[in-house]
């Protein structure tokens, strides 16, 4: 197959590109009214799309408007690439880790009761009873690995927006909850990147100790080196190159570099997008409308193509395990909710509030569908988990909002 | 040095009854003394002065020269030279003196390595049980205050510094008084970006401002000064960061802000936040109030 990207090619590229973000984005309005999401949207129309339903019902235009095969599949494969790297790199820019040093004792426990005790239970889950989880058996320690990841991974934007409906941001319980959400975010990604980093070199005890080394080498000179370089060039770019584009250019350009540097060295792209966002992000010289650019830009054009692809890649209907569903629900509110209201309890906060962070925390949103695409992509997961991940992040994210406001004092 | 804490707690953080003077025999001993006098003036305080380090007759005639100098009589302070690590011993005379404001010369800026590892001044910023005034430009003849600029983030201890600031601006003959309201807008870019139009998202940004702003405004009916006004402005960017950019760019002569929450380390040098953005890049003269609550 010549892989010259025809004319044809790019019609049918446009084309893909175009449906997916017109129809997301009416689906994602729609769905805005009966206040769910933006992702669902997303993600709906990818099923919508996808071999779930229009492969069923209209094999014929599935297959031209998504070809399983050439230049065009292999030119959207690229794009939804490049789109989770720099959704990554947004969620860097999300970390803010000196919210997390400027909070007390309430949001340290919280933050590492939140990350240990869901991790702990979701590896112990998979390695204690693996008859309920699909897995190549040398990936044993991986698996478990990456099943305690996806329990303790958080989704601040997420749970910045309940927060901000519930007009609790500012308050103990929402900078705790945000603060324990940058945590869990932080140490989530840097274990992911790990695992990732150890696929494919199962048994070299050697992999290990260079993911180790090289993930905390690299972004220990990001974040002490790299951010200060950036926070002092930052004031130079934005008042001497074209504005907002030189700003928007470096940021983006930078992200992918850092990504390119990361994934030859054998760690995941993501990584170097995600540190690199955090090096960013961090800077308080960085204007407020540059910020809200690179948010506006990632979220509403990369993002869109992202999870609709994901529609795309998997048949929802045939891959939904009601029993692993089940699961991996229980097993994802439990840990999170014992997790996270243990440590604010212990922080000194009352029984209620304690809960009410819980639940704050327990929404995992476009984070853990971003972690199951990779874990998917990587063979790490079979779709049936792939499915599980995604209704648990939906619903997680929807009831978080609710139980939070029922709680809290 | 044995210090009763009970006398500190819950002391008002004003009136200014006490200051100390941490000497150092450096170029600037005499601007830093004469400001000091001058403040002692206004304020009808007591003076202590102090050195860390051997007493010897060199030292001795220096001082009394910067202080015959500047106008300070012998009765008019209580000279006192103590040996030992000057930050410990600093902060232990002022508990045991019982120091309502401290003051300190201090440069604009420190090299990266002496910030990090934490300069003199600074440490005792961050550690201070007491006010701390810090002189960025101490001079013989001090020109008087004119821009008073306070920030005004959301914490109890800001009702404090801001009635401090008052107090402080009647005895300088200041009128008016900048209160900062720094308003962060990470949040809100990473929440309104997919999710909202443009009238829900100037909405919420609109009473985002509108719920700082009234909080402040409930402060200043606190403060009951008939001679000075309270004037409350906006503005968008990272607390410590915004506030002190903005003392910079009104070229404030002073910036007030709270003493810290809690014992800032070296994470908190390296992830900059609140007072060690202002620290790290001093705007003007700075006066950290401690309302030892």
């Amino acid at each position: 197959m010549s892989l010259k990207f025809s004319h044809n090619d790019l019609f049918t590229l446009l084309l893909a590109i175009g449906v997916m973000l017109i129809l997301a984005r009416l689906v994602s309005e729609l769905g805005k009214k009966f206040k769910l999401p933006i992702v669902m949207g997303e993600l709906i129309v990818g099923i919508l799309l996808g071999p779930t339903i229009l492969g069923w019902f209209c094999p014929e235009v599935f297959a031209a408007l998504f070809p399983k095969a050439g230049p065009a599949k292999i030119a959207l494969d690229g794009i939804t690439s490049m789109a989770v790297i720099m959704l990554l790199f947004v969620a860097g820019m999300e970390v803010q880790l000196q919210i997390v040093l400027k909070q007390g004792k309430a949001a340290i426990y919280t933050s590492l009761t939140s990350m240990i005790i869901p991790f702990t239970l979701g590896f112990c889950t998979v390695w204690f009873v693996p008859q309920w989880f699909h897995y190549e058996e040398k990936y044993r320690f991986v698996y478990a690995l990456f099943f305690g990841t996806a329990m303790a991974i958080s989704a601040i934007p997420v749970i910045a927006k309940i927060l901000m409906d519930l007009n609790i941001y500012k308050t103990k319980v929402g900078m705790t909850v945000i603060a324990a959400a940058i945590f869990d975010d932080l140490t989530g990604w840097l274990l992911f990147s790990f695992i990732l980093s150890l696929m494919g070199k199962e048994g070299e005890i050697t992999s290990v100790g260079y993911s180790v080394g090289m993930i905390l080498g690299f972004g220990l000179f990001m974040l002490l080196i790299g951010r200060r370089i950036i926070d002092r060039a930052l004031p130079w770019v934005q008042s001497k190159l074209s504005w907002p584009g030189g700003v928007l250019s470096l940021s983006l350009g930078l992200c992918f570099l850092c990504a390119a540097f990361t994934e030859s060295i054998g760690l995941h792209a993501i990584l170097g997008a995600f540190i690199m966002g955090i090096a960013f992000g961090d800077s308080a010289h960085l204007h407020e409308k540059a910020r809200e650019i690179i948010h506006q830009f990632v979220t509403n054009v990369f993002a869109p193509l992202f999870f609709v692809s994901l529609g795309l890649k998997v048949n929802f209907i045939q891959n939904f395990d009601p029993w692993l569903v089940t699961i991996v629900l229980f097993l994802a509110v439990i840990c999170k909710l014992v997790g996270a209201s243990l440590g604010a309890y212990l922080g000194g906060m009352s029984k209620r509030n304690s809960i009410a962070v819980g639940f704050g925390l327990n929404a995992r949103g476009a984070m853990e569908i971003i972690l199951g695409t990779l874990a998917l992509d990587a063979g790490l997961i079979d779709e049936k988990m792939f499915v599980a991940l995604v209704v648990m992040a939906l619903v997680t994210s929807l009831m978080s909002g609710p139980l939070m406001k029922r709680f809290i004092e | 040095m044995k210090f009763d804490l009970s006398k500190l707690k819950k002391r008002p953080s004003h009136p200014f009854e006490s200051i100390a003077v941490a000497v150092a025999f450096s170029p600037r001993l005499e601007s830093v003394l004469s400001e000091a006098k001058r403040i002692k003036d206004l304020l009808g305080s007591s003076l202590l002065l102090v050195h860390i380090g051997e007493k010897t007759k060199k030292k001795e005639s220096l001082l009394e020269k910067a202080m015959a100098t500047v106008g300070i009589k012998e009765s008019d302070a209580t000279i006192l030279w103590e040996p030992g690590s000057p930050v410990n011993t600093i902060l232990g005379l002022c508990k045991y003196h019982i120091i309502d404001l401290l003051i300190l010369g201090a440069l604009e800026k420190e090299n990266i390595l002496k910030f990090y590892l934490g300069s003199f001044a600074r440490t005792i910023s961050r550690k201070a049980k007491c006010s701390v005034l810090l002189l960025t430009h101490p001079s013989i003849a001090p020109s008087k205050v004119k821009k008073i600029i306070v920030s005004g983030v959301d914490s109890p201890k800001t009702a404090h510094t801001l009635s401090t600031s008052v107090y402080l601006a009647e005895k300088l003959g200041v009128k008016d008084i900048t209160l900062v309201n720094e308003v962060e807008s990470d949040v809100m870019a990473m929440t309104m970006a997919d999710s909202s139009t443009a009238p829900e998202a100037s909405k919420m940004k609109k009473e985002m401002v509108q719920q700082e702003e009234s909080k402040l405004q409930g402060l200043i009916k606190n403060c009951k000064s008939t001679s000075v006004n309270i004037e409350i402005k906006t503005i968008k960017g990272k607390s410590g960061y915004a506030a002190g950019k903005y003392a910079r760019d009104r070229k404030a002569d002073l910036l007030v802000i709270n003493s810290p929450d809690k014992h800032m380390g070296i994470l908190d040098r390296i992830f900059t936040h609140d007072i060690e953005y202002i620290l790290a890049d001093l705007p003007c003269d700075v006066l950290i109030v401690h309302s030892r609550i």
